[in-house]
């Protein structure tokens, strides 16, 4: 029997819906079949804890008396957008900062604003008529500040490569340090908890949403960058490759440092760790078979990162269950796996936002619009010439 | 048998007057892995021992009556445990397994099997692994 977004929210306002976490419904489905289980399930709960970063954060200061229109903002050493209105800025996850470059960078300073602590703000403006003052420096906190809200463009990949090194030196990527001569794989997912992963077609999630975000309840504001819904899918439309992301915003006032965190890739850059947990309700059969999937039947491709072009050679595909194995045998080589991104934290988040729903503090929110299937991805040429 | 202790003393406390009296009174061998002093308020020194076991523990009693702290090391690297989020980037370049998943994807430093390499402290994105050389 067919359930509805209004149907369901009435169930968790009076305490009676039945909320399991993507691993727990697999289970389920198993004893009772998809169409009982779907019966008895209103809400799934996906989520995932890992490096995302296109991520970054608005903010509005606030004006100074007299005020000032920011022209070059650095908060902590890292350089914020000027190029809004006077006191608004963007300030991005990746950018390092002047001193000590990518071992500090956007992601650590959202992070120690989200743990309330002080912050050095500095900015220069050229002077105006009615934006006078020429410099600013001062201390700002979180609860100091007018608005802060996360607004990240790119975030929960649906798939990603597996990343292995088949030269002879050792790689410094973001899909971590990866081993000279085949020497290790890395991989980054929650697989059977992912959320896009349990809504491979996005029949539920889309611009709206509302999710967990960073621990506070957030949304999903557009489809993501590089939106890529018409990627390889398996025969039940499950994607092979990198395919739907989405762009997420939020509150920070009410998100949890815990789940936002700077982090640092040797040799290649700033990222931020950010912890994402989406509610897939249960509206339907077809939705409950979706996430019933199980990372033995959830493939992605294992990559050559050494070769330096956008296209690189595929070596094998694989299924998650064998990347979390530990070991996976390519050219008769058994190759040692890694993970990326916590599967202990994502579990830790599908359970809080279990809580959430459970204790009737989080109701589902239909999407107001949906993404786009058949989506594909552009590249960028290079053209040469003088202007035209 | 062979130990990592690892000393701290106030700095006008000598270090090395003490290793001196280590290998006269108590037949020990050290090897020093690390010295630093820490502005200038006390000093460290990692030392690798070998000696008699007896001799070793005669060894620490007496560096502890001389207002030397000394602390047992398995292993030089230390994962903090309220920095670490267990995504696991560290345990692709421990080749020896001393940095590993458990079942439940928690991440364990099994110290005794760590070669050493440091290789992991630049792995970690969280910077939770710190080195004591
Ligand atoms: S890389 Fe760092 S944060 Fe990740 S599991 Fe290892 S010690 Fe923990
Ligand atoms: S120092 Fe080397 S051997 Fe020891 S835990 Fe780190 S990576 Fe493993």
């Amino acid at each position: 029997m067919a359930k509805s977004y209004q149907e369901i929210n009435e169930k968790i306002a009076r305490g009676e819906a039945v909320v399991v976490t993507a691993e727990e419904v697999i289970g389920i489905v198993k004893e009772r079949g998809v169409k009982e289980a779907a019966d008895y399930v209103d809400v799934v709960t996906t989520a995932t804890f890992g490096p995302m970063c296109s991520s970054g954060a608005f903010l509005n200061f606030g004006h100074s008396d007299p005020p000032i229109r920011m022209g070059e903002i650095s908060m902590n050493g890292v350089d914020a957008y000027g190029g809004l209105a006077a006191v608004d800025t963007y300030l991005g996850a990746t950018q390092p900062s002047a001193d000590k470059g990518i071992e500090y960078g956007g992601a650590h300073v959202i992070h120690d604003l989200i743990a309330g602590k002080e912050v050095h703000l500095v900015a220069k403006s050229q002077g105006t008529d009615c934006y006078p003052r020429t410099e600013l420096d001062t201390w700002v906190k979180l609860e100091d500040l007018n608005e802060a809200y996360l607004f990240n463009p790119r975030n929960v990949y649906q798939n990603y490569n597996a990343a292995i090194n088949g030269s002879s030196q050792r790689l410094y990527t973001y899909m971590g340090i990866l081993q000279p001569n085949m020497g290790n794989i890395t991989y980054s997912t929650a697989g059977e908890l992912s959320p896009l992963l349990n809504d491979p077609l996005l029949k539920t999630i889309g611009m709206g949403t509302r999710i967990f975000f960073g621990g506070a309840q957030g949304h999903v504001s557009w489809m993501g960058t590089q939106f890529n819904t018409a990627c390889p899918r398996d025969e039940k439309g499950y994607p092979q490759t990198p395919g739907a992301t989405l762009a997420l915003i939020g509150n920070m006032k009410e998100m949890d440092p815990k789940y936002i965190r700077g982090a640092v890739y040797e040799g290649y850059g700033t990222s931020m760790f950010v912890g994402v947990g989406i509610p897939i309700p249960i509206l339907n059969e077809e939705i409950m078979a979706f996430v019933a999937v199980e990372n033995k039947d959830l493939y992605t491709n294992v990559i050559d990162y050494s070769v330096p072009k956008k296209a690189k050679p595929v070596l094998k595909k694989v299924s998650y269950a064998e990347l979390r194995s530990g070991s996976v045998d390519i050219n008769g080589k058994n190759i040692r796996t890694s993970p990326l991104s916590s599967l202990k934290m994502a579990r830790e988040i599908a359970e809080e936002l279990n809580n959430w729903i459970k204790k009737g503090e989080f109701f589902l929110q239909e999407p107001i619009q949906s993404f786009p299937m058949g989506n594909s991805l552009k590249g960028l040429e290079i053209k040469e010439g003088e202007s035209r | 048998m062979t130990k990592k202790i690892l000393l701290s003393f106030p700095q006008k406390a000598a270090g090395q007057p003490m290793a001196m009296e280590l290998i006269k009174t108590y037949h020990l061998d050290f090897n020093i892995l690390k010295a630093f002093i820490d502005d200038n308020i006390k000093g460290t020194l990692l030392l690798e021992i070998k000696g008699e076991e007896a001799d070793i523990e005669a060894g620490i009693v007496y560096l502890r009556q001389h207002q030397i702290g000394v602390r047992d090391i398995e292993s030089v690297v230390e994962v903090d445990p309220d920095k670490c989020v267990s995504c696991g980037a560290c345990t692709a370049v421990c080749a020896v397994g001393a940095l590993e998943m458990t079942a439940d994807w928690s991440l364990i430093h099994h110290d005794d099997k760590c070669l050493e390499c440091m290789l992991c402290v630049k792995a970690c994105p969280m910077r939770a692994i710190h080195a004591l050389i």
